[in-house]
């Protein structure tokens, strides 16, 4: 019997609180391995953890890469794996290999493989695909069924020729689709974080609200406690509410530190969109069990009469390199400005003397304003600043051939007033010029409304 | 008094690649009414402290959570070209310094 099958029969037979366990905020960066033991030590129905974001911008979904390193990743998959195989329950896995698109997913169910064949483990696998298929998106975007998200511009058929990869994030219902097919391990591409933890709870009729509700917490793992981190928590649920308890036992999860995670990157603290609803926070409560539990309730769940998935696609813009530099001189400091406007002049002249201008150069001033969207126009001069020049061309010979070149003039630049005639760049190695590879922008942050869209998101089956 | 010195965390972050998040949060009620009385973090100031128009700026007061939040439409999209920081994570910085 699979996992899923034996924790639903075991829960339904039973009708007791459902223990889940959110062992990562993000699979790859390490699991602490005190809080997750102390995790499996409660005997939990189920681990989750997410695997991805869209914060990470669009490199890695365009280029198909993880964010992690491999090394790393490997390890976090393997002690989960052994954690949930040992207990025989389900792991739940989302947005597989930072950004779940197929290369990403691919690479993780790679690893995955292998730790199973190294340390003999032997599952039930389910694999679920988030790519969305082209001529389908193209025709939604014919029909009108496509909407930008946050004032985005609306998506052409261009669009979705272009970029690399376009995802979207599967809610609850592919992965209860799964769990009822009878899986040990569910790796899922690109995924709500929400749905990796609410799809088995509201299989099995607890409510929807405080599931999802739930799930919006524990996806961070110990983020909602005082101090927060990144050890793994448990979530009890019952049909009234659920409890909150950090697996380390230094982490509190008190009534403000909950509630104030709703606020943790959400525009909105009283409303999570998903596919099929919306969760309703307005109502909910946070008590006090102990100094280090909390028990929530209050969240209500309504469904959308206008199901809709969020997509997300990178286009590639070119190829990226830059240049790192500092400097100390109070003159150049003061005159950057004018200094890095003509010095990008006189690189104009020379790279294009037979060619038009086909890249873009920028600069960032550290020190200055390279980081604030809106610095004071008055500030005390810094004594130092790090110069950053970032050059995006259509190849990646262009783009360094753009940096070097800046680099030297840059270097010898004679502004009015300069005293320092040797050089006016201070490298803290070389070469200071580095290539980075192709650069992406995200060209695809919609909506898809669609009928089902379960039917996005295909079942693999496979025995490990 | 400023800010940095009555709040308990001055935080922003993205909420998704199109907007920032700005969270201001209070280690007690009274801080918090302090603050969310104050006109101090209005949607004007709030426009007029990061150079945007008022339009583009929402405050959401979150008393169960004792935190006022801001939302922003970012003027780069996350990781566009030109993108100063793609987490949206040290955009706090002008709000430490408000005087309440």
């Amino acid at each position: 019997m699979s996992a899923s099958a034996r924790i639903r029969d075991l829960l339904r037979r039973t009708r007791r609180p459902m223990r889940l366990v959110g062992a990562s905020g993000q699979l790859g960066y390490g699991v602490p391995t005190p809080a997750f033991e102390a995790a499996l030590a409660r005997q939990p129905d189920l681990i989750g953890a997410d695997m991805g974001s869209i914060d990470i911008g669009p490199t890695y979904l365009g280029k198909g890469e993880m964010a992690t390193a491999p090394a790393a990743t490997r390890r976090d998959l393997r002690k989960l794996l052994h954690g949930a195989r040992r207990l025989d329950v389900p792991l739940v896995i989302g947005s597989a290999g930072s950004a779940g698109a197929a290369p990403h997913l691919d690479a993780t169910l790679a690893l995955v493989r292998e730790i199973a064949r190294s340390d003999g483990l032997h599952f039930r696998l389910g694999v679920l695909r988030s790519d969305i298929p082209r001529p389908l998106l193209a025709q939604a975007v014919r029909d009108g069924r496509v909407h930008g998200i946050d004032d985005m511009p609306a998506l052409t058929e261009q669009d979705v020729r272009d970029a690399a990869h376009i995802v979207g994030q599967m809610g609850m219902g592919p992965f209860r689709r799964a769990l009822a097919e009878g899986v040990d391990v569910i790796i899922a591409g690109r995924a709500c974080d929400t749905a990796i933890f609410a799809a088995l709870p509201t299989m099995l009729d607890f409510p929807t609200g405080l599931a999802v509700h739930m799930a919006k917490i524990i996806e961070c793992a110990s983020l909602c406690c005082v101090p927060g981190g990144r050890d793994s928590i448990l979530a009890t649920l019952d049909d009234e509410g659920f409890e909150l308890e950090s697996m380390n036992p230094e982490r509190r999860a008190t009534p403000t530190s909950v509630a104030a995670h709703s606020l943790y990157e959400q525009a909105d603290p009283f409303t999570v969109y998903e596919p099929e609803g919306r969760l309703d926070l307005a109502g909910a409560q946070y008590r006090a069990v102990d100094d280090r539990r909390t028990r929530v309730s209050g969240a209500r769940w309504e469904m959308s009469g206008d199901p809709c998935v969020k997509i997300e696609g990178a286009s590639r813009i070119g190829e990226r390199a830059v240049l790192l530099a500092g400097a100390a001189d109070p003159r150049f400091i003061s005159g950057h400005r004018d200094i890095l406007a003509a010095v990008s002049e006189v690189v104009r002249e020379l790279v294009c003397e037979d060619q038009p201008q086909d890249y873009t150069l920028r600069f960032r001033v550290y020190g200055v304003d390279g980081v604030r969207m809106a610095a004071p126009a008055q500030e005390h001069a810094p004594g130092e600043v790090f110069v950053m020049g970032e050059c995006i061309a259509p190849s990646a010979e262009r783009a360094a051939e753009v940096v070097r070149t800046c680099k030297q003039y840059l270097l010898h630049h004679g502004y009015p007033g300069r005293l320092s005639t040797a050089g006016n760049l201070a490298f803290p190695f070389t070469p200071p010029e580095v290539s980075l590879g192709p650069a992406y922008r995200f060209s695809v942050y919609h909506l898809l409304h669609v009928a089902d869209p379960d039917a996005l998101f295909p079942l693999e089956l496979e025995t490990v | 008094m400023l800010l940095a010195d009555v709040a308990q965390v001055i935080r922003s972050k993205n909420a998704g690649p199109r907007r920032l998040t700005l969270d201001v949060m209070f280690a007690t009620d009274a801080d918090y009414q302090r603050v969310a009385q104050s006109p101090a973090l209005a949607r004007e100031q709030i426009a007029a402290l990061y150079r945007v128009p008022p339009e583009h700026v929402t405050v959401i007061p979150y008393p169960v959570g004792r935190a006022i939040k801001v939302v922003l439409a970012r003027p780069i999209m996350a990781g566009d070209p030109g993108d100063f920081d793609v987490y949206g994570a040290q955009q706090h910085a002008p709000l430490l310094t408000v005087e309440i």
